[in-house]
């Protein structure tokens, strides 16, 4: 009996120390990461946009070129934001399931909201190095210029795409990719229509 | 040996089990899950190498000194929650300082909760020898896990991608091997070092 008391005793405060010292450190980097992903998104947003800034003015250059909207998806309850330049091109946020965690990410598209003008990805939890490079500038950047309509096509490498709706995938990484085709693609036809009506 | 001067024979002998002859991935196979997954970029491997050592030596720390009170029925409990909360203390500091390779390690910062070595070391080590030993241990085998990620790193990134820590350094012609960019490539580095070390420490 005395034994287990012991045992409970000592678990207790083990557990409550190690419980103090995670709190501890919680609190104090909660408010960095927090403020960390505020810029993140900011910044992501002007990169799918192709803004221009430094990592010292982010928030300047935000208000000045880009102007914050909302708009109502019928089935959620929250409003949307969805942020359009000066020179009318629309970003707005995508999220969907990849292979192994959420993608999370910016779509920019031109004026027309046919035509994509950029694409970053916030957060995905792909194999790094296989699927992970999904988020790579380098593959990201191929999405540029690229149509929407009918629909976004991702093929398998290398170096097949010819229309100007495909683009190639990446080697070792087909689920990623095709996850993120399927994401893009209903988020699109999800949100242009709603977007359009609320500009 | 300057090492046996600095460290006394135990020490020496701690260091040399570490770095060589029980080397935690090549002679216990521990840890390897990880070694596969992130060893394909140097940058990633550097940043998990850092990781573990990190929480090596913080649960050397917090184990040793409690080895007496720690009742025997719940010794592996008690290793475990430490071992998490450390691991969640790196997740968060990547996160809010070093948010870029927090981002291209992802899931694989809490896995380090699961890697072997940590666990191993515990049960085999702090949970047997005093402070300073196990500080050494810890030390001795967060090197050498470091080592041996970015040494296989070092591999599979320049013959998988063309590249060391970003940078381009192969020919204009040459062809990525995709096999090293993917787990079986560091099955077969890990395979082939196994093999040229368990030769070298039989003799």
């Amino acid at each position: 009996m005395k034994e287990r008391i012991k045992m409970i005793v000592f678990v207790l405060i083990l557990g409550s120390i190690l419980t103090t010292a995670l709190v501890a450190v919680n609190n104090y980097t909660a408010p960095i990461i927090e403020k960390k992903a505020i810029i993140k998104t900011r910044m992501s947003i002007l990169d799918a946009l192709d803004i221009l800034y430094t990592e010292d003015d982010v928030d300047e250059v935000f208000s000045k070129y880009v102007v914050p909207k909302e708009y109502v998806v019928p089935e959620e309850k929250e409003k949307k934001k969805f942020y359009i330049s000066n020179t009318g091109e629309i970003a707005f946020e995508f999220s969907g399931s990849g292979v192994w965690g959420p993608i999370h990410g910016i779509v920019a598209l031109l004026p027309d909201l046919e035509t994509i003008k950029g694409i970053i990805i916030i957060h995905q939890e792909e194999t790094p190095g296989l699927g992970g490079r999904i988020s790579d500038k380098e593959y990201l950047d191929k999405f540029k210029e690229k149509r929407i309509m009918p629909e976004l096509k991702i093929l398998r490498p290398p170096d097949k795409a010819s229309m100007e709706n495909e683009v190639d995938g990446i080697t070792g990484a087909t689920l990623s990719c095709n996850a993120f085709a399927e994401i893009l693609n209903s988020q699109l036809k999800k949100y242009i229509p709603l977007i359009e009506e609320s500009k | 040996m300057l090492l046996r001067r600095i460290f006394g024979a135990e020490g020496y002998k701690t260091i040399k089990n570490a770095i060589w002859t029980d080397h935690p991935i090549f002679s216990m196979c521990l840890g390897i899950c990880s070694a596969l997954a992130i060893t394909n970029k140097v940058d990633n491997a550097i940043a998990m190498g850092a990781g573990v050592t990190f929480v090596l030596v913080a649960t050397a720390l917090i184990i040793s000194p409690l080895r007496r009170f720690i009742p025997q029925r719940v010794r592996i409990i008690s290793y475990m929650i430490t071992i998490s909360s450390f691991v969640i203390i790196v997740d968060r500091v990547l996160k809010a300082f070093f948010p870029a390779i927090s981002v291209k390690l992802g899931p694989y910062v809490g896995l380090i909760i699961t890697n072997c070595i940590i666990m191993g070391r515990a049960e085999a080590f702090f949970s047997q020898n005093k402070v300073p030993l196990s500080l050494l241990d810890a030390i001795s085998n967060g090197i050498s896990f470091s080592y041996t990620l970015i040494v296989v790193s070092i591999i599979r990134e320049f013959l998988g991608f063309g590249t060391l820590l970003g940078m381009k350094v192969t020919p204009a012609g040459w062809t990525n091997w995709v096999v090293m960019a993917m787990a079986p490539g560091a099955f077969f580095l890990y395979g082939i070092a196994i093999w040229i070390s368990k030769t070298l420490t039989e003799k």
